[in-house]
């Protein structure tokens, strides 16, 4: 299974939606405590080594998170630590790029999404404690919503419903919104500790799961949110991101702080299914790919990007 | 931005308030339908009434409430019913559009809601008259007798005493003209004495202010010694904060009382949040917060310390001490072309797996390695045990069909399951196959869904996989490879 070495330390990875061998890499310097960073597009490639980076972005500061366009094969949406939202066109050369530069958040940008139903939109989530709707041919956001008491960590929209989206804070609480109303609809107050990430589940559009600082996943009903449907234990710190499977209804992937990347089935009793221990520092990036079904990537701190099968060792040759 | 011909209905601005009938399916599942708890009221209006309370910041409150499982019409209720002063809400939305119905928006109140202060403590006035007059009286007697006193005193022996001086100061100078015509050269010796007497006092007078002089020098050394040593001091203070800080932060999530004098770091760097309820879920009151530092989620915020890096101790304690690490450089990341034209899309969105089913490749061995998967498929981690995978492989083998078919248009009838190996075989024939490769060649030039007659070969695959045998493996993948190249046809990838 190939692996990529960036030069910074990995935070986010994103398969394209477009092209089954594309992924885009956020990184950061220093950790993201203080320095530039780096925007990595790479290719899979059938032969050896496996994956290679065909283009990458220098940024002024930490790069957080990456999402690509669902309307536009070549554009990613990049997340910074200085608070801007800049848009990137994988097709113009660096020094054409970036095509956008949005500074509106007062704070780290920490999450991007891009709507997969509407595909003309997209969301941010910062530190600033608000979360942001923009449409990239727009000079500023569409929405700001503030209701979150501290940082926002994520922001994710519904699959099935294009104008519905979950945010998970570190106020502890997750909470739904519907930009056609004016405040969030519905508040979760899922942990105890600070709500990392959130995923809807892409085949249950009312269930989404969270992963907290408490080292849980929680697995939701919106429908009956008093109690979670499911809570996976196992991770040893905190669990920094969540995904659902865009394959199997009931298998969530998650990686945590413990350096280790995780499989769920959070229908089963027994429901850690799987478990890769490939990364040697904090893993904080994890995602699967919408095209091919149980591709799987991650990265962390350790500045490596792996790539691999669910049921290969990340670490083969 | 051109949008593609061929995209469904379904994708419409988020600006236009046009609600098509697809997103109105289940509207209400997200809101809250619950009634409103008087009793969740009722604890949250003896929080709010509480005086420690009523001096935080309303974010904070709702926040609290939040946390304890309140619904937004709740602790709106609550807000409602207890007596504050104070602008309550918080809710801000900006709509550049305006064209968001906005119902229940509320201005943005002062975030600092305080009390008015009522902070003089005026003493009860007729305590105040009491005293007034009382004291009053009672001065001015005073005053009376003392003046009354020292009247009496001066008449009686300061004058007499006065008197007597300026006699006796009369006939020492009447003695003193007496003696004046002899005492001539005795003033000139007068004089020289006087002169004496004025250079040694003059000589005295020096050296007592050279000695002040001396004792002031070594009073200023003293003194700058004091200095240098709370110098010393404070620097050791200041190591000693900074530890302390980095433990807290490390410590997160114990018990903690929020200090009210938190630092707050430039906005260049990132340290760690430091507001946290008790570990074990027993409650505090509330959080204060008066400055919230800046945050990662990461590496200080579990209960248990996650060990980070050393390099990032070293990156943290180089910007406690005020040092930038080297390797950062100056990037100019602006668009250089702020109006720079989108591209045009060259690739059609591709279809969701979990909008129609589209089946997901059972076994692409021929495919590139990021195609290839497991032969057993439910085998997702290589530390699982054998058994568990095949527990597994059994239920997502039944499971994943019928979540799939949910999603699609047409649900093709459930084939049941094989009960004898030779029907089978008997499906595997050349015969029945070549009957199949011609159904995926008409499906494939109609140009009909794909996913119908795949997700029929899938089946056939699967049943023919849990309850075959190997050799029909070769003919399974033969069939699958015909499927792939029509994919790979289509899509033109």
């Amino acid at each position: 299974m190939p692996v990529f070495k960036a030069p910074f330390n990995g935070y986010s990875v994103k398969f394209s939606p477009f092209y089954e061998s594309r992924l885009a890499v956020a990184t950061a310097q220093n950790f993201g405590i203080l320095g530039n960073g780096k925007i990595h597009v790479l290719e899979l490639s059938p032969g050896p080594p496996g994956v290679a980076e065909s283009v990458s972005f220098d940024t002024a500061d930490a790069v957080y998170d990456v999402a690509w366009s669902e309307s536009h094969d070549s554009v990613l949406v990049a997340a910074l630590g200085d608070g801007s939202v800049k848009i990137y066109d994988t097709a113009l050369p660096p020094p054409s790029n970036p095509v956008r530069s949005f500074q509106e958040h007062a704070r780290e940008v920490h999450s991007a999404d891009y709507n997969p139903t509407r595909r003309d939109s997209f969301l941010t989530a910062s530190w600033d404690d608000t979360v942001k709707l923009w449409a990239v041919d727009r000079p500023a956001s569409i929405r700001t919503f503030k209701e979150h008491a501290y940082c926002v960590y994520q922001a994710v929209w519904n699959p099935k419903h294009g104008d519905v989206f979950a945010s998970a804070s570190g106020d502890c609480t997750v909470r739904i919104w519907d930009v056609r109303e004016p405040g969030s609809t519905m508040i979760i107050p899922g942990h105890d500790f600070e709500i990392l990430s959130c995923d809807w589940n892409k085949y249950d559009d009312c269930v989404l799961a969270t992963s907290s600082v408490d080292k849980t996943i929680k697995v939701w009903d919106v429908r009956s949110y008093r109690a979670p449907l499911a809570v996976l234990n196992g991770h040893g710190y905190a669990v920094r991101k969540v995904k659902f499977s865009p394959h199997r209804r009931s298998l969530v992937a998650s990686c945590s702080y413990d350096m280790s990347v995780c499989l769920w089935d959070y229908m089963v009793e027994d429901a850690l299914v799987g478990r890769y221990d490939h990364h040697t520092e904090f893993a904080v990036g994890i995602d699967m790919s919408v095209l091919v079904e149980g591709l799987m990537a991650s990265t962390g701190w350790d500045e490596l990007v792996y790539v691999w099968q669910q049921g290969m060792d990340p670490r083969a040759s | 931005m051109a949008t593609p011909s061929h995209e469904t209905s379904e994708v419409t601005s988020p600006l236009t308030n046009e609600v098509t009938a697809e997103q109105e399916s289940l509207p209400s599942v997200f809101k809250n339908s619950e009634p409103i708890r008087e009793d969740q009221i009722q604890n949250a209006i003896k929080f709010l009434s509480h005086s420690r309370v009523r001096g935080s910041p309303v974010i904070h409150r709702r926040s609290f409430l939040e946390r304890k499982g309140l619904t937004k019409e709740e602790i709106d209720e609550a807000f409602r019913r207890v007596p504050d002063p104070s602008p309550s809400s918080q809710t801000t939305v900006t709509s550049q559009d305006g064209q968001q119905a906005v119902s229940h928006v509320q201005p943005q109140g002062q975030i600092q809601a305080m009390q008015p202060a009522p902070v003089v403590m005026i003493p009860p006035p007729s305590l105040l008259s009491r005293f007034r007059w009382y004291h009053a009286a009672l001065a001015i007697g005073v005053l009376a007798a003392s003046g009354a006193g020292t009247a009496v005193f001066v008449k009686r022996s300061l004058i007499p005493r006065l008197k007597s001086w300026v006699r006796k100061i009369m006939l020492e100078e009447e003695s003193d003209s007496l003696e004046r015509a002899d005492g001539k050269p005795s003033l000139a010796e007068e004089a020289v004495a006087a002169a004496r007497a004025a250079s040694a006092a003059a000589s005295d007078v020096a050296r007592v202010s050279q000695e002040m002089m001396k004792t002031k020098t070594e009073e200023r050394k003293n003194f700058e010694d004091l200095m240098q040593l709370l110098g010393v001091q404070v620097q050791e203070m200041k190591s000693l904060s900074n530890n302390i800080r980095y433990l807290e932060r490390n410590s997160n999530n114990l018990p903690k009382v929020y200090s009210a004098n938190q630092e707050v770091y430039g906005g260049l760097v990132k340290t760690p949040a430091e507001r946290r309820p008790y570990a074990n879920g027993s409650n505090i009151d509330y959080d204060t917060r008066s400055a919230r530092s800046t945050s990662p989620p990461a590496p200080p915020a579990d209960s248990s310390v996650a060990p980070h890096p050393k390099s990032y101790m070293d990156i943290m304690s180089m910007i406690q001490r005020g040092e930038k690490p080297s390797n950062i450089r100056e990037i100019n990341d602006m668009p250089p072309n702020p109006n720079q034209q989108l591209p045009n899309p060259r690739i059609a969105p591709k279809a969701k797996p979990w909008d129609y089913g589209q089946a997901p490749q059972e076994e692409g061995s021929n495919g590139p390695w990021w195609q290839q998967k497991n032969p057993r498929s439910g085998d997702f981690g290589y530390e699982t045990t054998s058994a568990r995978s095949i527990g597994i492989q059994n239920e997502t083998s039944t499971m994943e069909p019928a979540a799939i078919q949910k999603q699609r248009s047409w649900v093709p009838p459930q084939p049941p399951p094989v009960v004898m190996p030779e029907a089978a075989e008997a499906i595997r024939r050349p015969k029945p196959q070549a009957k199949i490769d011609q159904e995926v060649v008409a499906a494939a030039a109609s140009d009909s869904n794909q996913s119908g007659v795949s997700d029929e070969l899938q089946k056939v695959t699967k049943f023919s996989e849990s309850g075959g045998d190997g050799s029909g493996r070769l003919q399974i993948t033969e069939i699958q490879e015909e499927t792939e190249k029509q994919h790979l046809g289509q899509e033109g990838n």
